[in-house]
């Protein structure tokens, strides 16, 4: 789950890595009246978990004296799509360079990674694509506490002592804050010291309940319920709804009905094992999506039985024609318990996905 | 055979659960079928001294060992105590790790496969069905009667789709040396690497299928990795970016790793990629 911003520089803060002065406020809020305290000038942050902020005017300048009016602007708008329920307003920096730091999990050395640039500021994404050399690059091993000196030479070459601290630091915040993405973009030089101006943190979705954080903020409240039910489920927006066992098996089902010219409403990992109940559960949770005009339902059972499944499609007794694409356990007495009650049934992934991109149509 | 064969001695971590109870019999009826050890002992803490489908119960791998011998481990506990199971058996020796368990914290994941390297244990997993050389030894969770004996390597981030593919060969009178499932995970004890490594110096193997999905780039670091002949298939064609597809690592990021950039990579490497799983098995006859 991404973090925003603001609680971002909190933790940030807590660990000993320099954050600009500021102050949270959240929508319907007053803007407190002693911003003069936080600085001459300001800077207003909207708070929203996307990138680009700064480029789709997410991110304003002010003075104290005009801060509310602009604090007002600010929540009057949507940055790429999302509204903005809260900013930061941050003392400005005069900043003399801006550098690029993160650490994230790196899946070809199995090891975390620490990236540093020094330009920063930019998409770092792109920086690396055009100019890779500028990107430094230095796997270090999950089991140590600190990064050890050498791996700060080959990163930082002769600026050591002035970045090696926040490295650390942040390498701290990456390992207690189970991080898969702790970045600090620009990291900026002033004549006051080194600052974050800007933070992402993106914890681990595995590693939610021992972080204490309780509802996964990046997903919708269907998502939500999905979850509570144990499924994987992301929200599309075409008129064919789906459920497979397997992420794998259930996003080549999606490809195949985009291959038949078909659009898929969703993506539903039932996940290992699903019985009567939970089957129940998904078809009806698909079904309740208006525009879903059929729903398809691809399992292969090494440890789901058949009939386990087809009682549940049964008991869910959505509106919409449910296509059964079954095969594994008990197959012959899944397949006889829904037979002659209007479930279209199929042998082949390729059969059942056409007849569903028809009905769909 | 890449991780063991039908002389395997099998033990399950996480024996007593709901899983590992489960699969258990599954495995050791597959050994009998070929003529294999099977699972010879299982860990739980605190239930050494029961049996579970007349497999003997110890409260520790070391104490399992002591009294068997033991090729490989398979591991069925909750994420929380699983990655403390990787090093147990890593520390007690125990050469190949299959770990069956889904949803482990990323950082658990990494420490435990460092720590199982420095031991020089394989850690395949986590987050994956395990592996089955038909006709020798099934390490996990793979339904035997859906694979068949033959020339063939699979190699997969999946289960059910592994199932899927190997249901198709089978149809297709195309049998399998080894199938691999190294897990949906971001991080993973064996890649597509270290697999396809491994298939080159099998002479049971002479084509590979590597199934990849969406997320990283590992599919096409391990196709650029190897001269044995591979078809490739991607999942994840239709995926949204940024959205993370039920695995933990099959997410598009940033822009890099989707499903189609893969395709084009691994096709300018040479690979016949399929666009549908049907298509598979043709693609893999060009080259038996």
């Amino acid at each position: 789950m991404r973090l925003l911003e603001c609680e971002a520089k909190e933790i940030y803060a807590r660990y000993g890595i320099p954050v600009p002065k500021g102050v949270r406020v959240k929508a319907g809020e007053p803007v407190p009246a002693d911003l003069a305290t936080i600085g001459p000038e300001l800077v207003l942050k909207a708070q929203v978990e996307v990138g680009g902020r700064g480029k789709a005017g997410g991110i304003l300048p002010a003075t104290p004296a005009d801060a509310p009016r602009v604090a007002e602007e600010l929540f009057q708008k949507e940055i790429r799509g999302v509204p903005v329920r809260e900013i930061l307003i941050e003392e400005r920096l005069l900043i003399r360079h801006e550098f690029y730091l993160s650490i994230l999990v790196d899946r070809s050395s199995r090891q975390p990674l620490i990236l540093f640039a020094e330009a920063g500021g930019v998409d770092i994404e792109q920086a690396a694509r055009e100019t890779p050399e500028a990107v430094r690059r230095v796997t270090v091993s999950p089991l140590l506490s600190e990064v050890p000196p050498f791996a700060l030479r080959d990163l930082l070459g002769d600026m050591v002592k002035e970045f090696g601290p926040v490295v650390n630091r942040l390498w701290k915040v990456f390992r207690e804050k189970d991080a898969i993405l702790a970045e600090v973009n620009p990291l900026v030089t002033t004549d006051r010291g080194v600052f974050a101006a800007d933070a992402k943190l993106i914890v681990d979705d595995n590693a939610l309940t021992r972080q204490g954080i309780t509802v996964n903020r990046d997903l919708s409240p269907r998502e939500r319920e999905a979850e509570s039910h144990g499924f994987s489920y992301v929200e599309l927006d075409g008129t064919i709804g789906v459920i497979g066992n397997g992420a794998g098996l259930t996003m080549a089902t999606l490809d195949l009905i985009q291959f038949y010219g078909g659009r898929a409403a969703n993506f539903l990992d039932v996940g290992g094992g699903a019985d009567k109940e939970r089957v129940k559960h998904a078809v009806r949770l698909v079904a309740g999506r208006p525009g879903v005009k059929v729903i398809l339902v691809n399992l292969l059972g090494g440890i789901t039985r058949c009939d386990d499944v087809a009682r549940g499609i049964l008991d869910a007794g959505v509106a919409q024609t449910v296509m059964v694409r079954l095969a594994g356990t008990n197959e012959a007495e899944g397949k006889a318990i829904l037979d002659g009650r209007g479930y279209p049934m199929f042998a082949t992934m390729d059969e059942a996905v056409k007849a569903a991109v028809e009905a769909g149509a | 055979m890449i991780y063991g064969d039908r002389h395997t001695g099998i033990l399950v971590q996480g024996a007593t659960g709901q899983q590992g109870s489960f699969h258990i019999p599954h495995m050791n009826t597959y050994a009998r079928s070929v003529g294999g050890r099977g699972v010879v002992a299982g860990v739980t803490p605190g239930k050494g001294g029961q049996e579970v489908h007349g497999v003997p119960v110890y409260d520790s791998v070391r104490a399992a060992i002591a009294e068997h011998d033991v090729g490989a481990a398979v591991i069925f506990v909750p994420a929380a105590a699983a990655t403390d199971s990787i090093m147990e058996e890593a520390h007690a020796g125990i050469p190949v790790i299959v770990a069956i368990t889904e949803r482990i914290p990323v950082h658990d994941t990494m420490k435990a496969i460092a720590y199982a390297r420095m031991e020089g244990a394989t850690v395949i997993g986590p987050n994956c069905p395990g592996l089955i050389s038909p006709g020798e030894v099934k390490l996990g969770i793979i339904p035997a009667h859906l694979a068949s004996r033959g020339p063939v390597g699979v190699i997969s981030r999946s289960g059910t789709l592994t199932y899927e593919v190997i249901h198709e060969l089978t149809r297709a009178g195309i049998g399998q040396s080894t199938v691999v499932g190294i897990g949906g995970d971001p991080v993973i004890g064996q890649t597509f690497t270290d697999v396809l490594e491994r298939f080159r110096h099998d002479p049971a193997t002479k084509a590979v299928v590597v199934i990849g999905e969406v997320g990283g780039a590992l599919e096409e670091e391990g196709v650029a990795s190897t001269d044995i002949p591979v078809v490739g298939y991607i999942a994840g064609v239709s995926a949204p970016p940024e959205k993370r597809m039920g695995h933990a690592g099959a997410i598009v990021e940033g822009g890099e790793g989707d499903a189609a950039s893969k395709i084009r990579r691994m096709e300018a490497l040479g690979v016949p990629v399929a666009r549908r799983v049907a298509e598979i098995p043709a693609l893999v006859k060009e080259f038996l």
